[in-house]
């Protein structure tokens, strides 16, 4: 038995609160969508490019500059002239390379007579990402050039040769020219078929700042009340913790549905990305922002000063940040670390979003996610209610 | 202890005595460690969230909304305290007149000087008509204008049947109250209607005229049987456990070859005798007689 009157009469005050802070104010109004322009174009490409890199040709022949043709057709490297002594040790931080390749003296000979040499790759490992791609780039790119000279030695293969081939069993000659074409996998990518890493990292990035804003505006709410003393004023009137519970969290809901609407938005209008089920969508950001709410509020309840409660909502959103798999998969997390992540709003609302706006999914494979983030928001807004009976400081 | 219906009350001590703890007990912000308490015949902690809505609290400490106008803190605690809509306006119309705050209901709470934020902060406790007035230390630190001001609304709150209970430290406040409690270290040492406890001291309180009186306040506090001595008017007051013994002794030999002594008085203790004189413990035969904690029985 609530009073929707009284509920109505603290969320009004809260809200006048926040709309009367007017450096509040600016910050949730300009903040949410140019960070959501921000980051977005921070992680709008995930392939690395433009390594600066460094070669020495002590070859000088035809092969060696077709290969370094394609290689600089590449858009993962940054060429730069060669620095330092080519015969010696190969330093690449002096030179302010990421890599550096020598292609050694007689290497194109070394093709044309059957013993083909080496390139030196000396690569930098710093950057445990950096490396093993520039060192697939690499590869990749000697073994397209091999094919080509592989089909140019085909096509000029003089005609005795090729009757010859022609008188031998047929098993072999059928292995044989197996073994002459490529071999080739046939890649159907569904779901994010342009494989644009935007649209996979824009549930992370509303969902990270969505997450930052609701607990820390949230989170001082209960403490200054406390610190000023109107806490006891509150609790001396006829308010249920329910009551007050609720009027707290319900103009926050409001605010933080504008703001999560605002960088859906920019992510929408200035980066393209399609956003499929709006009942779903929201029924999931509602859900997250309930939680998350609840969860600002708990740390409230629980602080004494609003001191306090900012730095438990940092020490909070530290591994919400680095666990929750808005930027990265989780499946790349050992397993105990991952039952972890399962705690925080922001790993369900992430898959979940995914899910809905990647795999098309309806409601039943996010039912679970979407149960979590509602007990969420039961368990904490509970607990919140009743640490806020005992209170003595 | 117990305070009747109508009654305003005063409840003292020194800084620390105990007197907010006491409060809080009462409105069931603080639960007792031990003892018990009623307000009209509820208890105190276990009945907590039934009495709320019969009492008003203005704690110590300014503690209102202080960015909300005058105006939106009244209607919040009146519509916290679940006043009916159709009344709430009428409500705020008329604590703003009583309270005089009719011309700065726009401004903000916290832009108000200190003697208005008081005035504010009754206000809001009185706005759903509380029959029970619970106010702390409420002229700490205000101009005489508003401790009077203060003090004319709570004789009128008790004309029209309010009870209110009070905790100041101010003796000449104490004097106002119908009835007072004294308590130290979170005891009660005595209780009483100012007069009667004035009364008690009667006989007690000797008013010496002497030269150096400050020279002669300093010897006087070393005596023993002194319980205290102060300069009021040039004059030295001394509170004694015997007076008269000691002046007899007197009367043979006056022991201050320093001090010239011109004569003495006997004079009518005032509640700032009667505090310290119950504060220091000298004055005992009440407190022993009394049950301690017994507060707000027949609010």
């Amino acid at each position: 038995m609530i009073s929707w009157n009284a509920i109505l009469a603290i969320a009004y005050k809260e809200f006048v609160h926040v709309w009367r802070d007017r450096r509040v104010v600016l910050l949730i109004v300009v903040l949410p969508p140019f960070f959501t322009f921000l980051f977005g174009h921070a992680f709008e490409n995930s392939t690395i490019r433009d390594v600066p890199a460094m070669y020495f040709d002590a070859d000088h022949s035809k092969e060696s500059q077709q290969f370094l043709d394609l290689l600089k057709a590449k858009d993962t490297f940054d060429w730069m002239p060669w620095r330092g002594d080519p015969e010696g040790k190969v330093e690449l931080f002096p030179a302010q390379v990421q890599a550096a390749i020598v292609i050694p003296h007689g290497w194109g000979r070394g093709l044309i007579e059957g013993e083909p040499l080496s390139i030196r790759a000396v690569l930098d490992g710093t950057d445990t990402n950096t490396a093993p791609s520039v060192q697939g780039e690499l590869q990749e790119t000697l073994g397209n050039y091999q094919s080509k000279q592989r089909d140019n030695l085909i096509e000029n293969l003089p005609d005795e040769i090729i009757d010859l081939g022609k008188q031998l069993p047929v098993e072999i000659r059928h292995e044989f020219s197996s073994m002459m074409t490529p071999w080739d996998v046939k890649t159907e990518i569904r779901y994010n078929p342009k494989l644009s890493f935007i649209d996979y990292v824009m549930p992370g990035i509303v969902g990270l700042i969505l997450q930052l804003l609701t607990v820390t505006l949230i989170a001082s709410t209960v403490t200054r009340e406390r610190e000023v003393g109107t806490l006891s004023q509150l609790l001396v009137t006829p308010l249920r913790q329910s009551e007050i519970v609720i009027g707290k969290v319900l103009p926050y809901l409001v605010i933080s549905m504008f703001l999560i609407a605002s960088t859906i938005a920019v992510g929408s209008l200035h980066f393209g990305v399609k956003f499929a089920e709006p009942l779903l969508l929201s029924l999931t950001c509602f859900l997250f922002l309930l939680f998350s709410l609840g969860l600002g509020l708990l740390i409230s309840v629980f602080s004494r000063t609003q001191t306090q409660a900012i730095q438990f909502s940092i020490f909070f959103l530290l591994p919400v940040m680095l666990l929750s798999g808005a930027f990265a998969p989780l499946n790349q997390l050992p397993r105990p670390v991952r039952m972890c992540s399962e705690l925080f709003p922001l790993t369900h609302f992430c898959r979940a979003f995914r899910n809905v706006n990647l795999h098309r999914a309806h409601i039943s494979p996010i039912a679970g996610d979407l149960l979590f983030l509602g007990i969420g928001t039961v368990v904490t807004c509970v607990c919140a209610a009743f640490l806020l009976r005992s209170i003595d400081e | 202890m117990t305070v009747r219906r109508g009654e305003i009350f005063g409840f003292l001590g020194a800084n620390g005595a105990g007197k907010t703890t006491t409060i809080r007990m009462l409105c069931g912000l603080t639960k007792p460690t031990s003892g018990t308490g009623s307000i009209a015949g509820l208890d105190i902690w276990k009945d907590r969230f039934r009495i709320r809505s019969r009492f008003g609290y203005v704690p110590q400490k300014f503690s209102l909304y202080s960015d909300l106008t005058v105006i939106e803190n009244l209607r919040f605690f009146g519509e916290a305290y679940g006043v009916p809509r159709g009344k709430i306006l009428d409500r705020i119309n008329k604590v703003l007149c009583d309270m005089d705050l009719e011309l700065r209901e726009g401004e903000r709470a916290g832009r108000l000087s200190g003697g208005y934020k008081q005035l504010l902060a009754i206000s809001c406790a009185l706005i759903h008509e509380p029959t029970l007035l619970f106010l702390d230390e409420p002229t700490a630190g205000l101009d005489p204008t508003h401790r009077q001001q203060i003090w004319d609304l709570l004789y009128e709150f008790s004309q029209q049947g309010t009870t209110i209970f009070v905790t100041t430290h101010y003796m000449d406040e104490a004097e106002r109250c119908t009835d007072v409690a004294f308590i130290d270290r979170g005891r009660l040492i005595g209780e009483g209607s100012p007069r009667d406890l004035k009364e008690s001291l009667t006989g007690h309180i000797l008013e010496l005229q002497v030269e150096p009186a400050m020279t002669a306040m300093f010897e006087f506090r070393k005596l023993d049987g002194v319980y205290g001595a102060d300069l009021r008017s040039g004059n030295l007051r001394i509170r004694v456990e015997d007076p008269d013994a000691l002046l007899r002794s007197w009367q043979n030999h006056w022991p201050f070859p320093k001090l010239k002594f011109l004569g003495y008085s006997w004079v009518e203790p005032d509640m700032e005798d009667v505090f310290q004189a119950y504060s220091q413990g000298y004055y005992r035969q009440r407190r022993d007689q009394r049950e301690p904690a017994e507060v707000g029985r027949n609010l």
